[in-house]
């Protein structure tokens, strides 16, 4: 029997429901030379800004426990060298993958520069992934996913400069990611996707100073999965708009449980510095784990997730 | 034999250890002053590979890694046996380009840049310089296998406990104050700050110098910008940030920025 791992994101369309977490698959190019990138349902470029942005100062990463922290902070190098470079969009529209450009800004009008510049040159481009979540750096990025009234007025002004569809990455680092979940939706976006990073940090008690040169970064692989999940059902549950999950997702399990709890799609971050095929693994173990549960498509276990609770 | 078999893990002196692993593929392709990145079997609950210099190969396929105890990775790496297999990717990043017969090639290394400078040592067509330096005497490594090679080798321990007392920047300034010497080619591996040392020592004389440079790397192939470091650049600030793992590990001296305060 024919396996239909097909995902229909209402106007996003995924040959499968497995896409690359953004920042940690570069613009592509990189891994082009371990998989043909069209094998992916997605591939999610690394933040792009209106400006080139030199990101923050080393040491930008530290291994923890089952995960690690990072502060990058969105090195990257301007949307209109991401539009006309050699490595960048210029690849990527020859490579037949779908692609999804992340978008940031210092301020809101960043955020409408870089949209309308990709939707005058989105030959290639099938959605935008609008980043409110980044947490290391100080103007923009998380200001925006952790604010009701911010995060509503980004999505609805780059909604206004754009008939591509919109993907809002969402931030765990907030009380309530339901309140957040309906308000992009209300602001209209096509889609959701969670969870960023967690802000964490770890210490040097040799030295009394921070591991990361920006004192907090972001958590993320395995070691945040349990709570990526937990919002993924939350989220899933205040909203209709499709979701897509991530957060510590290693394998193909890891990434059924995301669909049970509500997720349309999954993405892979972190397991890529594992493992650099990890994303086509999981596709693979998806396939698997539908033909031995004898079911012929993954959205029939999308949000499947099943909860009898007991009275009393 | 698998890939990335490990054929021999045995302590060299102290905390420094050699491990030897079966890979043709990487051998064949590996120049000196490359990578490899290593997922090492068995440490529980750590996501990330790591990275070692390739310290040599071998027509039989063999990859030697020299590393330093110094964390979990490197302590998971040092309990392993043959028979064990890591998943080893690479080679990876910008070799150190060759030095052709009339160059003296110099290497400057601090404590294990040693390993990382063997290959390009044992590749000269002429035998050159090692100076070595290190914090105490247990840190100097490969003297004898330079001296092997037929290299000059002189050490600097920062306590003095062998050869020049003090940073092996010192010993290059002897040499560099030997009129008679000609013809020298720097490649230099070790920690930042005498990098930083070395490559201004080399500009400063008009010398062709070649860094390997590294930070903290997760991807090892340029997709995360973990790893990078300040190279100059045509831009308001004049440098940039440059991935060690990609667009190095080793840039000529002349490219890096060299920044008034260290990080």
């Amino acid at each position: 029997m024919k396996i239909d791992l097909n995902v229909d994101l209402g106007k996003l369309k995924l040959k499968n429901p497995v896409m690359t977490a953004s920042g940690t698959f570069g613009y592509g190019f990189e891994y082009a030379k371990f998989f043909p990138l069209e094998k992916l349902g997605a591939v999610v470029v690394k933040g792009i800004a209106t400006f080139p942005s030199h990101g923050n100062p080393t040491p930008r990463v530290v291994e923890v426990e089952s995960g690690m922290l990072n502060a990058i902070g969105l090195q990257g190098p301007g949307v209109e060298k991401f539009l006309h470079g050699e490595e960048y969009l210029p690849f990527l529209r020859k490579s037949n993958a779908t692609i999804i450009v992340n978008i940031w800004g210092k301020t809101i009008d960043d955020y409408i520069e870089v949209a309308s510049r990709l939707e005058a040159e989105k030959k290639g481009i099938h959605a935008l992934e609008i980043n409110i979540s980044c947490p290391n750096i100080k103007e923009g990025g998380v200001a925006f996913g952790t604010d009701l009234k911010l995060a509503h007025k980004v999505v609805s002004e780059v909604r206004k400069v754009t008939k591509l569809p919109l993907i809002t990455k969402l931030s765990p680092n907030v009380s309530s990611i339901k309140d957040f979940a309906r308000t992009v939706e209300d602001a209209g976006s096509d889609m959701i996707s969670l969870i960023n990073t967690i802000t964490g940090m770890a210490i040097d008690i040799e030295t009394w100073k921070p591991k990361l040169a920006n004192v907090t970064g972001g958590l993320s692989g395995p070691a945040i999965k349990p709570v990526a999940l937990r919002m993924v059902y939350e989220a899933s549950q205040a909203v209709k708009i499709p979701i897509i999950g991530m957060g510590g997702i290693m394998n193909a399990d890891d990434a059924i449980e995301f669909l049970l709890a509500g997720a349309s799609a999954i993405a892979v971050g972190t397991a890529i510095f594992t493992d650099p095929i990890a994303p086509l693994k999981v596709i693979e173990g998806i396939e698997n784990y539908l033909i031995r549960k004898k079911l012929s498509s993954v959205s029939e276990i999308t949000g499947k997730l099943i909860i009898n609770r007991k009275k009393g | 034999m698998k890939n990335g078999e490990i054929i021999r893990n045995k302590r060299l002196k102290d905390n420094y250890f050699r491990v030897d692993f079966y890979s043709p593929e990487l051998c064949k392709q590996a120049k000196a002053g490359q990578f490899a990145h290593v997922k090492i079997c068995g440490i529980p609950n750590k996501v990330l590979r790591r990275p070692f210099s390739i310290s040599d190969v071998s027509s039989e396929g063999l990859l030697t890694i020299i590393y330093k105890v110094v964390g979990a990775g490197t302590e998971a790496l040092s309990s392993l046996k043959p028979g064990d297999t890591c998943d080893i990717m690479g080679p990876l990043g910008n070799p150190f380009s060759p030095s052709v017969k009339s160059d003296i090639p110099v290497i400057i290394a601090g404590g294990y840049g040693a390993a990382a400078t063997y290959l390009i040592a044992k590749n000269s067509p002429s035998p050159g310089i090692l100076l070595l330096g290190a914090r105490t005497a247990k840190d100097l490594i490969l003297t004898d296998e330079f001296k092997r090679l037929g290299f000059e080798v002189k050490v600097s321990t920062e306590d003095a406990s062998e050869g020049y007392g003090g940073r092996v920047t010192g010993l290059m300034e002897e040499l560099l104050a030997d009129k008679n010497r000609r013809n020298m080619k720097f490649y230099a591996c070790g920690p930042h700050g005498m990098l930083m040392a070395a490559g201004k020592l080399i500009l400063q004389h008009g010398l062709d110098g070649e860094l390997s440079l590294d930070h903290l790397m997760c991807c090892g192939v340029g997709a995360c910008f973990a790893c990078v470091v300040k190279v100059k650049a045509d831009n308001s600030d004049g440098w940039r940030y440059a991935r060690t793992c990609k667009e190095g590990p080793v840039f000529k001296a002349s490219e890096v920025y060299y920044d008034l305060e260290p990080e």
